[in-house]
């Protein structure tokens, strides 16, 4: 039953990420036309600095629909908005929030850790429908603007995606054990990213070793193999989260 | 009655940061018995009661329910699946139907008994379809009783009850409670601002003070030894020849001395012979009165 | 059938239960040998606790004013008893009767009249002296 209760305190959550990712795709994938019209205006020599370098690559990538897909879509919108659903699934819990019975669920036979438990389920798995979700959405719509896209691909994504999507998630889920309302931990978790993804711009030689990397599959885009070491990192940090989650949670006096 | 108390508190400590909620608070609840317990607000009743339920940890001493202790995390879930809470708040999930509430709690009791879920349902008059944030005070309390009392629990704790309800529902909850506790021999605890309902149902009660039990037993045995003894003298009344065990209070006024007793009148009456009073008067004390004067501070 | 009793009164409850109980048998309100309500349902009823009903009736029944007949019910006494009782509380009352007109005549109001009974009741009766 607390399957349910967690499914019902997130279902309109994993409704509007489902429909801000889906939505996102799609949008991306139909502008391609237009952007591939435009490719050809951008000019090739060395002007513009740093910003005119990065306009040149993603030009140069967008060439290829497969390309384009990574470095507009995963490698940019996917980092922003991916983070933010990804923190939005993980706040609350299902003690979280005053008003919807906190001590009514914790007057019930169930221990503290497998409240934790059951809504990091829960949650994680919402998260790994609208990862999978919205990449398939890929190789579905791409025949519309009349490219291919790998399904392969599309799921390999999906997998980076979830890996440093649950980062943010429990991390989410740490904060929500901590504070009752349900604004803080988001506010901090996305702060947190914004900050991560700071130091990624400053230290450009980290970059590799962010989280960020591993959301955009990079690794997977440039070798066609899976970041194993990130995706593992990712899944240790995410663990170690929830497990102080779950210490905290059984600390707590409410 | 039963031997082993169903709920044990010895020496109970809770300390908030700067704040000690409880100061050794001592309290046994006899199985079956209907125990109330009283105190003024912030003197502990809310914080003791969360004890007993595992959401909050005492900093020390010990409190077992069952014989387990409320502390330990396992302990705690056992203690949960054979006792029934009911919050001041009423807290329950207010986006849930009256029907989906109960299906999701029955899911946790496999003793839930479906005769006292429809008993209620009619008895109360709770509409299957409403969601619960749609429904008045009084309705949530009676949803809350009914998940309480419908899951076979041995003991119900019940922080503040009939708090803002009219009284004509507060008669329609202590019934069903009475009723209750005496078909299926449940244990109730519940903690009250509402001492005339108190002293109606509870045949034991506890007053507590600042994080401490000042009062405690049988209901019958308080009103049966609590005496308010009012005595005049010729002189200056000799109030110090009263102090002893078993005296609450003193109070002077001049020739009048108003002594407390826990320990019925006798005592005092022989020594106010003794002195020679003028005269005496012997009244019996109220629940409200034994209430008042134990919390009440004169420094 | 029987009142709610007062619980602020100061008078334990199951007191107050054994009284009406009392008053009832007098009045012919139950008669002997008639069945007294259960406990669970009395205390359904007057909406207070099963313990205090098992009490008075517990005492009445040592009292002899009824009987408790196991798996059946409390019923009331069918011997005399109760008639004594209905006796002894007319004689009673006719000594008060008395007793109180005669305060009043000499001016003591009715709450003095009603202090002075709960003082001889409550303990000073036992030393048999005269309060001053």
């Amino acid at each position: 039953m607390l399957w349910y209760k967690s499914w019902r305190d997130t279902r309109w959550r994993f409704f509007v990420g489902l429909g801000v990712l889906m939505l996102s795709g799609v949008s991306v994938v139909l502008i391609y036309p237009r952007v591939l019209a435009l490719v050809p205006l951008v000019p090739s020599s060395d002007v513009g600095g740093e910003v005119g370098r990065r306009i040149r690559e993603i030009a140069q990538l967008s060439r290829e629909f497969r390309g384009y897909i990574w470095a507009q879509w995963f490698h940019q919108n996917v980092r922003q908005e991916w983070t933010v659903v990804s923190a939005l699934l993980g706040t609350g819990g299902l003690v979280a929030q005053g008003s919807t019975g906190a001590l009514f669920t914790l007057s019930l036979p169930v221990s503290r850790n497998r409240l934790v438990a059951v809504r990091a389920a829960a949650g994680l798995a919402e998260l790994l429908v609208i990862a999978v979700a919205a990449a398939l959405l890929l190789p579905i719509i791409a025949p519309a603007v009349g490219e291919r896209y790998a399904v392969v691909d599309a799921l390999a994504h999906a997998v980076c995606m979830f890996a440093a999507g649950a980062v943010f998630f429990s991390l989410a889920c740490l904060l929500s054990t901590s504070f009752d309302d349900p604004w803080r931990p988001l506010l901090i978790a996305v702060v947190a990213a914004a900050v991560l993804a700071m130091c990624e711009t400053v230290l450009r030689d980290l970059q590799p070793y962010s989280v960020f990397a591993v959301m955009s599959g990079d690794v997977y885009f440039r070798t066609g193999h899976l970041p194993w070491v990130g995706i593992v990192a990712s899944a240790a940090v995410s663990a170690s989260l929830l497990l102080v989650a779950t210490v905290n949670l059984a600390r707590r006096d409410f | 009655m039963a031997d082993a108390p169903v709920v044990e508190m010895v020496d109970l400590h809770k300390r908030y940061g700067a704040t000690e909620a409880l100061r050794g608070l001592t309290l046994h609840v006899p199985a079956g018995s209907i125990f109330g317990f009283l105190g003024r607000n912030g003197a502990g009743k809310t914080t003791t009661i969360k004890i007993l339920l595992g959401m909050v940890r005492p900093s020390a001493g010990r409190a077992t329910v069952f014989g387990l202790a409320a502390d330990a995390a396992s302990g705690s879930v056992e203690i949960r699946r054979r006792t029934a809470f009911v919050s001041d708040e009423k807290d329950l999930y207010d986006s849930m139907t009256v029907a989906e509430i109960i299906r999701f709690t029955a899911g946790f009791f496999p003793r839930w008994r479906d005769d006292l879920e429809q008993r209620y349902l009619r008895k109360f008059e709770l509409p299957p379809d409403r969601k619960v944030k749609a429904l008045s005070r009084g309705m949530r309390t009676k949803l809350a009783l009914l998940l309480s009392l419908s899951r076979g629990a041995e003991l119900l704790v019940l922080d503040e009850p009939t708090a803002g309800l009219d009284p004509a529902m507060t008669e329609e909850v202590l019934q069903a409670l009475v009723g209750h506790a005496a078909r299926e021999g449940m244990t109730i605890f519940f903690s009250s601002h509402q001492i005339t309902e108190v002293e109606q149902i509870a045949d034991a009660v506890a007053i507590i003070d600042r994080g401490r039990t000042v009062v405690s037993g049988a209901l019958d045995d308080l009103r049966e030894n609590f005496r308010r003894v009012q005595l005049v003298f010729d002189g200056e009344a000799p109030a110090a020849a009263f102090e002893a065990p078993g005296i609450t209070r003193v109070r002077r006024a001049g020739r009048m001395l108003t002594v407390l007793s826990t320990a019925g009148a006798e005592p005092i009456l022989d020594r106010a012979r003794a002195l020679h009073a003028v005269s005496m008067d012997v009244v019996p004390v109220t629940l409200k009165e034994i209430f008042l004067e134990s919390v009440t501070t004169e420094e | 059938m029987l009142l709610r009793p007062n619980p602020a009164s100061g008078v334990p409850i199951y007191l107050q239960l054994m009284e009406q109980v009392k008053h009832a048998i007098e009045t012919g309100a139950l008669r002997p040998g008639e069945q007294l309500p259960g406990i669970r349902p009395l205390a359904e009823e007057l909406v207070i606790n099963a313990n205090t009903v098992a009490k008075a009736y517990r005492e009445l029944e040592h009292e002899g004013v009824i009987e408790l007949r196991h798996g059946a019910g409390a019923f009331v006494s069918a011997n005399g008893r109760p008639k004594k009782a209905t006796e002894k509380l007319r004689a009673g009352q006719a000594v008060v009767g008395d007793a109180v007109r005669r305060l009043r005549e000499r001016g003591v109001t009715d709450e003095e009249i009603r202090r002075l009974f709960e003082a001889e009741l409550a303990g000073v009766a036992k030393t048999g002296e005269s309060r001053g």
